[in-house]
């Protein structure tokens, strides 16, 4: 029996694969301390699945305490040691202001106060030590230290990714000063270059670390009390990794929650054999969008969460803030305009009835008849239609505009906001959206996706039938992963087939070490970040991990010409950063249900698109495979609701998934 | 239009200019491109009013209009493309080059697409082509009047410039971020048509209007306000006055630069479009920056720069300083006019190298403080918003050392609100080097306001001995250039306990 849990905002997601069948089940989320609602999803699944806590083999867990400490800014008490001269290099960032125009507007501040940086007497240059860091020099900035009584401590110094000997020195003093506190390194935690990223990371990683392992301390106690296994966690990287190792590494699971999203998204794309598609889970704040190229999850070498930089590789989700609950709103030139502001879950859209008195998207669905008024949304909320109507019926007034067309117009604005972000997203990552199906999940994504997908030229969507517990999923059937970067700056004729497979080698040993387990069997795969020399911008290829160089260049001109429209084939090729990932697959799971679905409740209703008045047929359930679906209809499956239009059909598959084509 | 087709028009437009932004970011070679994203892309009217613009760093703010006027009455084909750098005939200074692509619905001009990017060094005698004691513009490097773009003008400039490879590759990211805008507009087009696509530009140009109106009669209030305002820049020969008058009347304002210094010999004249885009750039802040920067929301304001004075100067006037410097300070004499702190008021301009390699940086520092918050500290304040160059990249591949990166503590004016902190960035050259600084407020310091103190000048220190705010001269390994940049003036007299 497999488990898999991730903790969302507002419910506890657990799901269990036993024999073939997934079992799910949900709880509350428990803000204070997320492992007793991750022990409460446990306990309903296994009640629901007539299981034993024994038989559970593996459990894989996903959660937001990184997230979420990140977001509010705080952490432990951090020390940060730079080079002499460059301890403000994290309050410095890149110098930009974070908005143009409004002047005050701040970056989030370091999570390390002045009073809490030190300066290392020390100097690396690109070739090597300009100024020693002699031993007594290491004690008596430990000393220092220790007098600040940090409870963790960052170290990085200029050009540690190819120089890491000071830093090293740096961590064996604390160590006698300090043993107590958590060291992060920056040329273990990142590894490339550019100090201002990888120095963010390093402070990052040393100031939730202690957090994140006293949360997952509580967990293991809880877990053993109630004979469950120790869970491994999934990392940024849309990879699992032991509970130790996670502990000791907050920055690598900063991105856990949507890691495990992404994972189940392209599971799900690949068991309903769509290769290729763009993944929009759509919930009531915001919505995260990610790509499945060729059934995998598209990743970045570096991002950006809560503002702060994050020099490490992850699953390329892109966040865009509109939801169900965005509001919608006049402005002073009289336009109508859809978030950013959101209703959120409390009070959350007017139809909620929980005092919300401004018209939110998800009003909107409602009062045209896409949602069912009489069928209470995920986790209970009884819809209260003249609410919607209410608040939708004043914006209206203050536009001069009938109600339902007002309604028309916010669905209308809100799916502009969303393609506006899809193209940017979709170009900066140089794809063509029309290759694509649309993956829609989340509670409002089948909503919006047929509109969406007709305005990025996209013709198919699919929609899963788990789409609520679509990460617990993602996270029963990832593989165990590790990565490992180092900048190397391997150009002209130092760039050869033996340099690579020397560094490749030395990355893959240390990956499969810090993997911890069946270290044999686990594969090597390689990303190479190339530039034309000159460049201040790497690419990332994906080629064996004993590349040759004229291979090499062959993928780095093939990518750069597909991005940029052109080749510069006399222009000096370089190797800036090699990345080995280890990684032992994830298990197979069947995607059919605990109990076979029945005939789904059929009926119509009368809703409002392109200002007609139409009847929509309504199917209701669980819908088993085969059946065929012909627009106007919309879906409502236990946690979500797909819509339909005029024009577009689709079927039932095998594994649940619903496909729909215009 | 009803306001929901209104909203989804201008989104539209907005994602086209979004979108060659990100062509034109991801494909271009040089780094003051593609990390420090020194370039802009707008759309325009087939008669060459601004519709939309998506400004990465506001000094391009209002000069990009000038440099489609400059080719509106040219031959347009499908296809075919125009560049331009002549500061007197739509640009603003040289480095910064402009591509405009007409875009066509079958024979039918639709629009123009622009975009401009800040080059790393367009010729001259000074790499980089920042120089500080230019007196002409043909000291500043190639002048490019209005020419068809195609592969063989890409050749013959790219080869009157350092690195003609570099030049060659940005301006085909140029040209195809300009195609691509074209393809979108055309599909826009396309899909709603030619009555729908000319109302949504009237539209959009009068939301613009609208929304700046109503902003500009709460700044007057109901009986109008004039203020007046001064500055100084630091010229080689002396203090040059900049004056303004800034009227509010109904729903106009009026920023009149009448008794500003006559242009000078050196290099700090401004073009009257480097002029307007300082003075748009104050009025975002002033009003709200989430009006679309088009035409229409300048219909209602009059800049007023007499010919032949700093603010319009005559060609062949060297601008580089102008662009780089008095913009700033344009700025942030309308926003003095307007009761604010000022931030440093100078980008800073740093240039070292030699016949083969070139590196151009500027540097952040304090901003003022506001009524209701800090001036957040080393920070780029105005025109420009660039990012810094880390210090490891920088020492890969230059021949320079960082001595020091860190914050100017305690530069930064006192007030109930404090105004930011400089930055102090300190260089030692490994090879014989050139250098070339283009700074200001090293004299006279960022004022406070409201009974905040001012913020520290800035210096700049060879070896230790200070230089004047603008310098050229040779660096011998092991010489050291220190730069200081000013703190933010602060706002708001400080309370007892609260003074530092």
């Amino acid at each position: 029996m497999l488990l898999g849990v991730d903790v969302g905002g507002t419910f506890t997601d657990a799901v269990l694969a036993l024999d073939g069948r997934l079992i799910t089940a949900k709880a509350p989320t428990t803000p204070a301390d997320q492992s007793e609602g991750v022990l409460a999803a446990i306990q309903a699944a296994l009640e629901k699945a007539g299981g034993d806590a024994r038989d559970i083999r593996e459990f894989s867990h996903g959660m937001t305490v990184a997230t979420n400490a990140l977001l509010e800014g705080h952490g432990a008490r951090t020390a940060f040691v730079a080079t002499e001269g460059f301890t403000d290099i994290i309050a410095l960032g890149r110098q930009s202001r974070p908005e143009l125009y409004r002047l005050c507007a701040a970056r989030p501040a370091p999570l390390t106060p002045h009073e809490g940086r030190f300066g290392a007497p020390e100097r690396m240059t690109p070739d090597g030590p300009l100024r020693e860091l002699t031993d007594e020099a290491a004690a008596q900035l430990a000393a220092a230290l220790a007098a600040y009584e940090p409870e963790a401590v960052a170290v990085a110094l200029l050009h540690a990714y190819r120089h890491p000997e000071h830093e090293l020195a740096v961590a064996r003093a604390l160590r006698r000063e300090l043993p107590d506190a958590h060291v992060s390194l920056s040329h273990q935690v990142v590894g490339t270059f550019r100090e201002f990223e990888r120095a963010s990371t390093t402070e990052v990683d040393a100031a939730l670390s202690p957090l994140l392992a006293g949360y997952l301390g509580r967990l293991v106690a809880r877990c053993e009390e109630a004979g469950v296994p120790e869970p491994a966690i999934m990392q940024s990287n849309g990879g699992l990794i032991d509970l130790e190792s996670a502990a000791g590494h907050a920055a690598w699971t900063v991105l856990s929650g949507p890691a495990g999203g992404a994972a189940g998204a392209a599971y799900v794309a690949r068991a309903a054999d769509t290769r290729n598609a763009l993944c929009f889970d759509m919930g009531g704040t915001s919505c995260d969008v990610c790509v499945v190229d060729d059934g995998a999850v598209q990743e970045q070498s570096a991002g950006t969460i809560a503002d702060r930089p994050l020099a490490l590789p992850m699953v390329a989700v892109h966040t865009v803030g509109a939801g169900g609950g965005s509001i919608a709103w006049r402005d002073p030139g009289g336009a109508l305009r859809v978030g950013p502001r959101s209703a959120g879950a409390d009070p959350g859209p007017a139809c909620y009835g929980r005092g919300g008195t401004e018209p939110a998207v998800t009003d909107a669905n409602l009062l045209l008849g896409y949602l069912a008024p009489d069928a209470p949304l995920a986790g209970g909320v009884e819809l209260d239609l003249d609410a919607a109507e209410r608040a939708i019926a004043t914006l209206a007034g203050q536009l001069d505009m009938e109600t339902r067309a007002c309604a028309e117009g916010i669905i209308r604005v809100a799916n502009a906001e969303m393609v506006r972000a899809l193209r940017v997203v979709t170009v900066e990552r140089g794809i063509d959206p029309r290759r694509y199906a649309l993956l829609a999940f989340g509670g409002a994504g089948g909503l919006h996706a047929a509109a969406i997908a007709s305005e990025l030229g996209i013709s198919e969507i699919v929609c899963p039938r788990a789409s609520g517990v679509l990460a617990a999923l993602g996270l029963v059937v990832s593989p165990r992963r590790r990565d490992v970067q180092r900048s190397v700056f391997l150009g002209g004729d130092a760039l050869t087939a033996e340099a690579i497979a020397e560094v490749a080698d030395g990355l893959g040993e240390q990956a499969r070490g810090e993997l911890g387990e069946a270290t044999e069997d686990s594969e090597l795969r390689a990303t190479y970040e190339l530039r034309y020399r000159g460049q201040a911008f790497e690419l990332a290829v994906g080629a064996d991990l004993h590349a040759d160089p004229a291979q090499l260049r062959e993928a780095f001109e093939s990518l750069h010409e597909e991005r940029y429209g052109y080749r510069d084939p006399e222009q000096e090729l370089e190797l800036v950063t090699l990345r080995v990932s280890a990684t032992l697959p994830g298990v197979e799971v069947s995607l059919s249900e605990a109990d076979e679905p029945r005939e789904p409740e059929r009926g119509e209703r009368e809703a409002t698109l392109d200002g007609e008045r139409i009847t929509l047929s309504t199917l209701r359930g669980l819908v088993p495979a085969g059946i065929e679906i012909e627009g106007p209809c919309v879906v409502e499956l236990p946690e979500s609701t797909l819509l339909v239009p005029p024009g577009w059909t689709g079927e039932v598959d095998a594994t649940g998934t619903i496909h729909v084509r215009s | 239009m009803d306001p929901v087709e209104l909203q989804v028009l201008t989104g539209a437009l907005h994602a086209i200019c979004d979108e060659m932004g990100a062509v034109l970011i991801r494909s271009a070679h040089s780094a003051n491109i593609k990390e420090r994203r020194d370039a802009s892309t707008a759309l325009f009217t087939p008669d060459g009013e601004m519709v939309m613009q998506a400004e990465h760093i506001p000094v391009h703010l209002g000069a990009m209009p000038a440099a489609v006027a400059s080719v509106l009455e040219e031959s347009h084909a499908p296809g075919r493309s125009w560049i331009l750098n002549d500061p007197y005939r739509g640009g603003t200074h040289l480095p910064d080059i402009t591509v405009i692509t007409p875009v066509f619905a079958g024979d039918e001009l639709i629009a123009f697409a622009a975009n401009r990017a800040h080059h790393a060094d367009v010729g001259g005698p000074t790499p980089g082509s920042m120089p500080a004691d230019s007196t002409t513009l043909a000291d500043e490097g190639v002048v490019i009047e209005p020419r068809v773009l195609d592969d063989d003008a890409i050749a013959e400039i790219s080869r009157q410039m350092r690195r003609p490879d570099q030049r060659r590759a940005d301006l085909r990211a140029q040209l195809a971020a300009g195609r691509v805008g074209a393809l979108r507009l055309t599909e826009l087009y396309e899909r709603v048509g030619a009555e729908a696509l000319t109302e949504a530009y009237r539209e959009v140009l009068d939301y613009a209007e609208r929304r700046t109106r109503a902003c500009i009669r709460d700044l007057g209030g109901p009986d109008g306000i004039e203020r007046t305002a001064e500055d100084v820049l630091e010229a080689r020969e002396g203090d040059l006055p900049i004056r303004l008058r800034a009227r509010v009347c109904a729903e106009t304002l009026t920023l009149d630069f009448t008794g500003t210094a006559d242009q000078h010999e050196g290099n700090l004249n401004c073009p009257l479009a480097v002029t307007r885009s300082a003075c748009y750039f104050a009025i975002r802040v002033l009003t709200d920056p989430d009006i679309p920067a088009n035409a229409g929301a300048y219909r209602s304001v009059e800049v007023i720069a007499p010919e032949g004075s700093l603010l319009n100067a005559r060609s062949p006037a060297a601008v580089v300083g102008g662009n780089v410097e008095t913009s700033s300070r344009v700025a942030d004499v309308v926003l003095k006019a307007f009761g604010h702190a000022l931030g440093q008021g100078t980008m800073n301009n740093v240039t070292l190298g030699d016949e083969e390699i070139v590196y151009y940086e500027t540097i952040g520092g304090g901003q003022g403080a506001c009524s209701d918050a800090d001036g957040p500290s080393g920070v780029h304040v105005a025109m420009s918003n660039t990012l810094n160059t880390p210090v490891e990249a920088l020492e890969l591949e230059f021949p320079m050392r960082m001595v020091e990166y860190s914050l100017r503590r305690g530069s930064g004016g006192d007030g109930r609100h404090r105004g930011g902190d400089g930055v102090i960035r300190e260089i030692e050259a490994l090879a014989p080097l050139h250098y070339s600084l283009i700074t200001e407020r090293r004299r006279h310091a960022p004022p406070g306001a409201d009974g905040g103190s001012d913020g520290a000048p800035g210096r700049n220190l060879l070896d230790g001995d200070e230089l004047p705010p603008k310098a050229i001269g040779e660096l011998a390994p092991g010489q050291r250039l220190r730069i200081e940049t000013p703190g933010g003036g602060g706002y708001g007299k400080p309370s007892s306990s609260e003074a530092r």
